[in-house]
């Protein structure tokens, strides 16, 4: 009889294989596979490709210098940079900003959390070798981009939220633009669940993929979709409510599973949630002022502030020492993408195969730049 | 039988090439926001005849978008040298010209002409997207007009 | 809310908490460093799960560094921060990554960036910067526009 040739084992001496930096699924990251075969052993991240000393570079700065620089660190997401900066400045100082400035403030940072989330299920797609799904997304992501460049100017980098309020009001006819591009997004949901979420490869491709359960996303520092994904109920915006959250009505998307499919899961029930919440602030925005202008110059008094917010990734807080001067003496930006590159990564990537390995690190949404600053 | 050999003039060998100019898939920094539309269907880079390829052996273009640290320097310079000849090279934004919004900052590189070679420059912080079309354009008519790269 | 928490930690470490800030959901104290292992132990016994950070501030005139650990409790939903100071001449601190696994990297970063040693970190190499010869770049001695001045702008 043959003898079978499938049962023999095949011997490979341990390997060091490179993903990035310059890889068609990595962003800016380089890191090391130490593998056995096609099944990966370890993992060595080598970070530092995007690193530009930010915190160094707030030192030189006014405090409205800074709130333009700010939104650089990571540029998926640029109104959570500004949000925390503004509100870290009004924290040290004592003030709040008006009503209708906070408003405005917290409507454009849910439509920056609906485009983060949009460029995320393209990359996703990218990754996992959906072409369609990146074209039709980063087509999508251009209607917001446009109410972006409506209300404040800026396509990318709207440098809008200063300490004390925003810059400018919304110009006539932007709620009814918002509103009309909001319908569309409604409607095109349904493509990317038919496409995406449902697809049968993506499911294969992410379910029980880069599991890990509750007790280990905490110790690692896990925060926002990743985290709730394994069944821990932490919202920022809910449990310290900062700006106009309080009036909105909105529940923090969780599910219990902790694999890659669960935060896919997450990301997509969040864009209905800030879908609806941005239609209902529209609904209720007050009148008044947007800004107290003194606030631009002012020297906050000796002391420390901290304040976290919740982007699109997880958790973004600063933490600022001032010295009585009008510049800040520490800035301190705690990344969201810090955590989830560098500690839970090389985490999940133990014992699955190299195939996985884009897969997984799409399925945490990590920013290089939010992790190198 | 030398009759037989096809006479390739200089006019389509450029024409050639400047309508199939594929790019490295290098994502920088933050400069390259605004390539995103070029790649997905707002500005559609495909019907240019563009494509962004895996391997720096199969590519045409380098796009340098945004600010290089030293660290990312060298690699830079490795995947310019690993590209076939003829090739070139794109500098998008204002920090690779002259140092940008990061001036200041201790660990980046302030002018990418030091490293390699460019050919284009593409003005703005980040430039927008047809900024970037210009750009392009203008690239297509040089390769058209026997430009011949490095 | 965070009262509870602040009057607990004031009657099982007494003699270690120098300045003590408690507000309705969030609170902060200095603590010694001789003792602020055993407090940080108790506070993650208590339903303090997540660290959210390990900062640094480099006081320059005081000739100190002082460490900060901000914590986040899931269950109480309350925030907490943790400040010691240590030495600026040959800092060194004891690590927390036998409480927190995430601990390790923080650590690693402000080794990097302040040069301060944590005592039972398995890994301290560099992690942003490559062939770097100059001192810690975030210390207040560190001076990045002279830096860049002389480097790259050929003096000017």
């Amino acid at each position: 009889m043959e003898e079978n040739v499938l049962e023999k084992e095949i011997f490979f001496p341990t390997m060091l294989v490179p993903f990035g930096p310059q890889h068609p699924a990595s962003g800016h990251f380089h890191a090391m596979l130490k593998c056995d075969g096609e099944q990966v052993v370890e993992l060595i991240p080598y970070p530092g490709y995007l690193h530009r000393g930010f915190e160094k570079l707030m030192e030189y700065r006014l405090h409205v210098q800074n709130s333009m620089l700010v939104d650089r660190i990571c540029v998926l997401d640029p109104f959570a940079n500004e949000m925390g900066y503004a509100n870290v400045v009004e924290k040290a100082v004592g003030v709040e900003a008006p009503e209708k400035g906070k408003f405005i403030r917290t409507i454009m940072a849910e439509l920056g959390r609906i485009l983060s989330h949009i460029t995320w299920i393209g990359v996703l797609s990218m990754a996992l070798g959906l072409d369609s799904g990146t074209r039709i997304a980063w087509g999508d992501r251009e209607k917001i981009i446009r109410l972006n460049e409506i209300a404040t100017g800026g396509r990318i980098y709207p440098c809008f939220f200063v300490p004390g309020g925003v810059r400018r009001g919304f110009p006539e006819g932007f709620k009814e633009k918002a509103l009309k591009v909001l319908d569309y997004l409604e409607k095109q949901l349904n493509l990317y669940d038919n496409l995406v979420f449902q697809n049968k490869t993506v499911h294969v491709r992410l379910e029980r993929v880069g599991v890990f359960d509750s007790k280990e996303a905490a110790a690692l520092g896990a925060t926002g979709p990743n985290l709730r994904a394994c069944g821990i109920d932490t919202d920022v915006r809910r449990d310290e409510p900062y700006d106009a959250y309080p009036e909105a009505d909105f529940k923090a998307v969780t599910m219990k599973e902790g694999d890659g499919y669960a935060r896919a899961l997450c990301r997509r029930g969040e864009i209905s949630e800030s879908i609806s919440m941005v239609r209902q602030l529209l609904e209720k925005m007050p009148r008044g002022k947007i800004r107290i202008k003194e606030l631009a110059l002012a020297k906050a008094p000796v002391g420390d502030a901290h304040f976290c917010c919740e982007s699109a990734r997880g958790e973004l807080c600063f933490y600022m020492v001032s010295d009585g001067t009008n510049k800040p003496y520490r800035v301190k930006v705690r990344g969201p993408s810090f955590s989830h590159t560098l500690s839970e990564f090389p985490y999940l990537v133990r014992g699955a195969s190299i195939a996985d390995v884009p897969a997984i690190y799409w399925s945490l949404d990590p920013c290089p730049s939010d992790m190198d600053r | 039988m030398e009759s037989l050999r096809p006479k390739w003039g200089t006019r389509s060998k450029n024409e050639a090439r400047a309508w199939s100019l594929w790019v490295v898939n290098y994502f920088n920094s933050c400069g390259f926001i605004e390539l995103l539309p070029w790649v997905g269907s707002g500005y559609d880079m495909e019907r240019f005849g563009i494509l962004a390829v895996g391997s720096p052996r199969h590519a045409d273009v380098l796009v340098v978008a945004g600010y290089i640290t030293k660290k990312a320097a060298k690699r830079v310079k490795m995947i310019y040298d690993e590209m076939p000849s003829p090739k070139y090279v794109m500098a998008l934004g204002s920090c690779p010209m002259t140092g940008g919004m990061y001036w200041d900052s201790y660990s980046t590189v302030k002018r990418i002409d030091e490293y390699v070679p460019v050919d284009v420059w593409i003005l703005g912080c980040p430039p927008k997207p047809e900024n970037v079309g210009h750009g392009i354009v203008m690239a297509m008519k040089a390769i058209k007009g026997g430009f011949e790269g490095h | 809310m965070s009262e509870e928490i602040t009057s607990s930690l004031k009657s099982n470490f007494p003699a270690s908490i120098t300045g003590i800030v408690s507000e309705d959901k969030n609170f902060s104290l200095t603590a010694k460093k001789e003792e602020f292992c055993e407090m940080l132990s108790w506070l993650k016994d208590s339903g303090f799960d997540h660290l959210s950070d390990v900062t640094c501030v480099d006081f320059i005139e005081e000739k100190e560094f002082e460490v900060i650990y901000h914590l986040w409790s899931h269950t109480r939903k309350l925030r907490g921060a943790v400040k010691v100071r240590i030495p600026r001449e040959s800092p060194s601190i004891r690590s927390v990554v036998d409480l927190w696994a995430g601990a390790q990297i923080h650590e690693r970063e402000n080794h990097e960036m302040f040069g301060i040693n944590f005592d039972g970190n398995p890994n301290l190499s560099p992690l942003f910067l490559e062939d770097w010869e100059e001192i810690p770049p975030f210390r207040k001695d560190f001076n990045s526009r002279e830096y860049v001045k002389k480097k790259y702008y050929g003096g000017e």
